[in-house]
């Protein structure tokens, strides 16, 4: 698992294979998980914390539908499906074509690791391939948008 | 603690306790009853309690837990709310003449653009989740510490932090986009519009620039904005003030346009 391995630094790396892209990214954040869970599953607050969705329809709990606006492709809704739910511990969203995974990991010094991995891919990949816009930077300003927001509510006082 | 003593305490704490019930439930009836319940439950429970916190955050405890029954099964209101209830009023031609009589009559009736930034806020609060609302009330106008709410409302510090976070910004920000008293393109100039109709003799312009949230509003500085506009909530008791009667009356008004409007739609 690339995320095992990651560095925490909030840079992204994409591994690319004929039929699949694999982009992650990996970030320590001092806060309480409970914090990070919380901003990553309430759909409607995404926009004002997130810089690179646009918004989020629908409840992200497991089994349920939600409508993703994100800034890679302005013009289209991503129709996704949460596919595991385990509150501060991971969570998965995808559609036939590919899948994002959070993970929180406790470190046990007041920090927890936010991973985020996407996979996607298919058969038809190749075909298409070259159409889908580099994830990296969005995934990096992604991870900083959680650290920044999370960091911000737990030093409050 | 004695009853005695207990009911001295009571007494000091009991207007705070039923002005957040009253601006969390924006219902008269319901801030009665649940404080006369959480009187009721607290003498029931004395012996058990050990001072591990204040009075105060045992009393408000009880209450919120007796409030959250309640509001649970209730819808929340929309950011829109004042837009709703205003054009609900202006189709209500005895809501004006009723308000217009306690105005001249009720010692409790005058019209004062502060206690209605307070009513505003508490009628826009209830579109936040609710555990946000308790939180931003709690904190900011009940003045209980970080540390004292996850008590009161039986959840972790943590948790706090987020409700609070997430509800001051949303309030931030609903006012940045609709309050015309520190934002020019504002929609909302309800204050202002109701001051011309019960004070016509006033200058509104003078009376805006005595509340330092307008005075502040030009530095642009949001969140110093919405502490200001907590300090108007802080320093009002809706139930003893100068305009409390007048307020109550337009708070009824709302909630039960509200609660229309709100059975009429789908979730």
């Amino acid at each position: 698992m690339i995320t095992s391995t990651m560095a925490q630094n909030g840079k992204a790396a994409t591994i690319k294979t004929t039929f699949h892209r694999e982009t992650s990214v990996s970030i320590e954040i001092k806060a309480d998980p409970a914090i990070v869970w919380a901003l990553l599953t309430k759909a409607s607050d995404y926009p004002h914390w997130n810089s690179t969705v646009t918004s989020i329809e629908g409840n992200i709990a497991l089994g349920e539908k939600i409508k993703l606006k994100s800034i890679l492709d302005a013009k289209r809704t991503f129709k996704l499906k949460v596919k595991e739910f385990e509150p501060e511990k991971k969570l998965a969203w995808g559609d036939g074509q590919g899948n994002r995974v959070y993970t929180i990991t406790k470190n046990g010094s007041g920090t927890i690791t936010f991973s985020m991995t996407e996979k996607i891919g298919g058969l038809m990949f190749p075909m298409y391939a070259k159409m889908i816009p580099s994830f990296d930077q969005s995934f990096e300003q992604f991870a900083s948008d959680l650290k920044k927001e999370s960091e911000t509510i737990m030093s409050a006082k | 603690m004695t009853v005695e003593l207990f009911n001295q305490e009571f007494e000091g704490i009991v207007g705070q306790l039923k002005s957040y019930i009253l601006r969390i439930t924006a219902s008269i009836a319901d801030a009665e009853d649940i404080v006369h319940d959480t009187y009721i439950k607290a003498l029931d429970k004395l012996h058990t309690f050990r001072g591990a916190s204040s009075l105060k955050t045992w009393l408000f405890t009880i209450a919120s837990n007796l409030a959250k029954d309640n509001l649970r099964a209730q819808k929340r209101w929309t950011e829109n709310v004042t837009d709703i209830t205003k054009e609900a009023a202006l189709n209500n031609r005895q809501f004006f003449q009723e308000a217009m009589n306690i105005r001249m009559t009720s010692p409790h009736g005058q019209y004062e653009v502060k206690e209605h930034i307070a009513f505003c806020f508490t009628c826009i609060s209830k579109s936040l989740p609710l555990e946000q609302q308790l939180c931003v009330f709690l904190k900011e106008v009940y003045e209980f510490k970080v540390s004292e709410i996850p008590t009161i409302l039986g959840t972790t510090e943590a948790m706090v932090k987020y409700y609070l976070h997430a509800g001051r910004s949303k309030m931030i920000n609903i006012f940045d986009g609709r309050c015309a008293l520190i934002n020019k393109e504002g929609v909302c100039h309800q204050c202002s519009e109701l001051n011309g109709i019960f004070n016509p003799k006033q200058n509104t312009q003078v009376e805006l620039m005595k509340i330092d949230l307008v005075k502040e509003a030009e530095k642009g500085d949001k969140e110093h904005l919405f502490d200001l506009r907590m300090q108007v909530l802080r320093e009002i008791n809706p139930f003893k003030s100068k305009a409390s009667e007048l307020q109550l009356y337009h708070l009824e008004h709302n909630r039960q346009v509200m609660e229309k409007y709100l059975e009429k739609t789908v979730d």
